[in-house]
């Protein structure tokens, strides 16, 4: 069967980040604030519900990204949006 | 007590990357700048620096013998023959780590200080209690990284560590960089590393097969004087005691590159 393997190319997993800074980066501010993936997700679903607040749909994937920057780490999130259409009742 | 007298501790988050050499060189170098230097393994059970110095065979107590009142300090020191301001405390090696604490490391060392201008500490790697032991008494750190992510993700824990345990004067050294393989972009560049880190950086070596041979020989390869590795030590020595020493330029030009490897000539 190992050689049905050699096509099966695309369960590889992939790396965090292409280059080794970047990498490295991503794997520092992990370390130093603690982060994992369950916590990114739920940031996701409070800058959603923060968006919503505000007036703003999210209208595709939202990105939050810890990078470390000599020893503090930034949190980037990137989130598409678009105001909300308003609608009046009559 | 002689106030001059600074304990230093080697040390690194991963096992393996070069802090035993670093070590040997950096007290050979400091004696050679007219110190007085004790090196001190803390690393007990996997005891390394006697043979990096070749006084493996000389070796009659060891740290946890002076601990426990076996031995005296002078007994248990070994004297380098050809460099006599440079003795040894060699670890045990069938003891445990946790056999020794903080604080008789602490009494041991000021006791050392009287003697001597420097202690250069050679810790154990990871973060145990050996690790605590090799910290508790140090004035300041030096934090041995290799140019990886596994290595440089783990001195930031140890940075953390250290920061915590108040020892705030870390310095950074950069082992076994390989030029080449920064300029293909398939190695971590010192400036990288330390713009991650963000402590001082103290200096950079070179990958050097040198080094296989000189812990092979027992003869440090800050000795060696054909080795750039060597070199790098002898300016990281000067710097620990505040000379201004420019960095070596790695990179050789690519004809005396080829020149060497057609003369076999590492």
């Amino acid at each position: 069967m190992s050689f049905l393997n050699m096509f099966n190319r695309g369960d590889k997993e992939q790396p965090s980040a292409v280059t080794a800074d970047d990498r490295l980066s991503l794997v520092l501010s992990y370390q130093r604030t603690d982060i994992d993936e369950r916590k990114i997700k739920m940031f996701q679903a409070r800058l959603i519900e923060l968006c919503d607040d505000f007036g703003y749909d999210v209208v595709g994937q939202v990105e939050v990204i810890p990078q470390a920057r000599e020893r503090t780490t930034i949190i980037n999130a990137s989130i598409p949006v678009r105001k909300k259409d308003t609608v009046e009742e009559t | 007590m002689n106030h001059r007298a600074v304990a230093i501790t080697v040390t690194s988050g991963k096992g393996g990357v070069g802090k035993s050499t670093t070590v040997a060189s950096l007290g050979l170098g400091l004696t050679q700048l007219g110190y007085k230097v004790c090196l001190v393994d803390t690393d007990i059970g996997l005891r390394k620096l006697d043979l990096m110095l070749g006084l493996e065979n000389r070796i009659v107590y060891d740290l946890v013998d002076v601990i426990e009142g076996v031995s005296n300090l002078r007994q248990s020191l070994v004297r380098h023959k050809e460099y006599p301001g440079l003795a040894l405390l060699p670890a045990a090696q069938t003891r445990y780590k946790e056999e020794v604490s903080p604080n008789q490391i602490i009494h041991l060392i000021e006791d050392l200080k009287k003697e001597f201008d420097y202690i250069i500490i050679d810790s154990p790697a990871g973060i145990e209690g050996g690790f605590r032991n090799a910290i508790v008494a140090a004035d300041r750190a030096i934090l041995v990284v290799n140019p990886e992510i596994p290595s440089v993700r783990d001195s930031d824990r140890v940075i953390g560590l250290l920061e915590s345990a108040n020892l705030a004067h870390i310095d950074l050294i950069v082992n076994r960089i390989e030029p080449g393989m920064v300029k293909d972009g398939d190695m971590l560049s010192v400036e990288r590393v330390q713009n991650h880190l963000a402590i001082n950086l103290l200096g950079v070596i070179p990958e050097d097969k040198r080094i296989i041979r000189s812990s092979n020989t027992g003869s440090p390869v800050i000795l060696d004087e054909k080795s750039l590795a060597g070199k790098a030590y002898a300016n990281i020595a000067k710097r620990i005691i505040g000379e201004e020493v420019p960095f070596l330029e790695l990179e050789s030009p690519t004809l005396i590159k080829r020149l060497k490897k057609i003369f076999h000539i590492a």
